[in-house]
């Protein structure tokens, strides 16, 4: 048993104060007979979804637009090394992309005629072209004249 | 008569700034807390009259101050924290007035208990709450709250503004004070 437990055994929680008969009833009726006129006017206002979401909306906001504006400087910044040496990385997409490279970029040798002509007259026989690129026409075009 | 039923505290809060529920409202809280908040102030103030002198004061302050009650703390701590402030300042001027001496407390407690006629304690319980006064104010608000009312001791923090280590050391000393003084 500790110090509380034998304080509560030995005195109990009985005061030996008392009250006069109905005293209760009869101090919350005067009190409530004697109260002011009610003045008033704050009320309880229930607070909207807007109002308590918007804190969080702003938030939101204010950081889209710093991370916007630091994109923006971003950019910005990165204009002057745009160049096809040193591509960004939107350059460097295109590039990888084969349609775009050979219609923009490189030459369509497949319409290119005066490579074809230089290529035919630098040869007067097909096995000079065969042993040059590798390549082994079939029986059919041996006998070809080249010019 | 007191109500022991549960009330919904949030609408008893929206009646009580509803100027056409506020009277039916206040009248609702009084008798929920007013018996425990008058025992509060009477064991502090241990005379029937000045208890009640100050029970009136505190409910005619919390009816006065309705407005800055907004509902983040709840109304029995609001009521206790007036119930509190007021017996302070009491104790404060009485002894001001040099009619409550703290060096002759206990003895003035003893003088008031006794020619009290709401008192019909025997010498045990007059013996016990002289000890009780001998304690500083605060530790006796704190006694008096766990001791009589069992009040968490969360719920004397928010009254008294004071953290929950600090109250159970107050309590564990006041204890041993009382003990040792009776013993």
């Amino acid at each position: 048993m500790n110090e509380e437990e034998r304080l509560i055994d030995k005195y109990g929680k009985n005061t030996g104060m008392k009250v006069p008969d109905g005293y209760f009833e009869a101090v919350f009726s005067e009190i409530s007979a004697n109260l002011p006129e009610y003045k008033h006017t704050r009320a309880v206002v229930e607070m909207t979804l807007w109002q308590r979401v918007k804190p969080y909306v702003y938030l939101a906001a204010m950081f889209a637009g710093i991370w916007l504006m630091m994109k923006v400087f971003h950019d910005a910044s990165h204009v002057g090394d745009m160049s096809l040496d040193n591509p960004p990385d939107q350059i460097a997409l295109a590039m990888s992309d084969k349609s775009i490279r050979d219609e923009f970029v490189m030459p369509d040798y497949s319409q290119d005629f005066e490579l074809e002509d230089d290529v035919i007259g630098s040869y007067s026989d097909i096995s000079d072209f065969e042993r040059d690129f590798g390549y082994k026409f079939d029986s059919r075009y041996v006998k070809l004249k080249l010019d | 008569m007191s109500y022991s039923a549960p009330i919904d505290e949030k609408q008893l809060v929206a009646d009580l700034h509803d100027p056409k529920k506020a009277h039916g409202a206040f009248d609702t809280l009084m008798r929920k807390y007013g018996e425990q908040i008058y025992w509060q102030i009477r064991r502090m103030v241990t005379n029937h009259e000045d208890a009640n002198d100050l029970l009136q004061n505190c409910f005619m302050k919390a009816w006065n101050n309705l407005d800055n009650f907004r509902g983040e703390a709840k109304l029995s701590t609001w009521l206790y924290k007036i119930a509190v402030n007021e017996t302070l300042n009491f104790l404060n001027k009485e002894r001001q007035h040099g009619d409550m001496v703290s060096n002759s407390e206990d003895f003035n407690v003893l003088d008031t208990l006794e020619s009290d006629e709401y008192f019909d304690g025997d010498e045990m319980q007059i013996e016990f709450q002289k000890a009780i006064a001998s304690l500083p104010e605060k530790q006796r608000l704190v006694f008096n709250m766990r001791y009589f009312d069992d009040m968490k001791y969360e719920k004397i923090s928010d009254i008294l503004g004071t953290s929950v280590g600090a109250l159970k050391s107050s309590y564990h000393h006041a204890v041993k004070k009382i003990t040792a003084m009776l013993s």
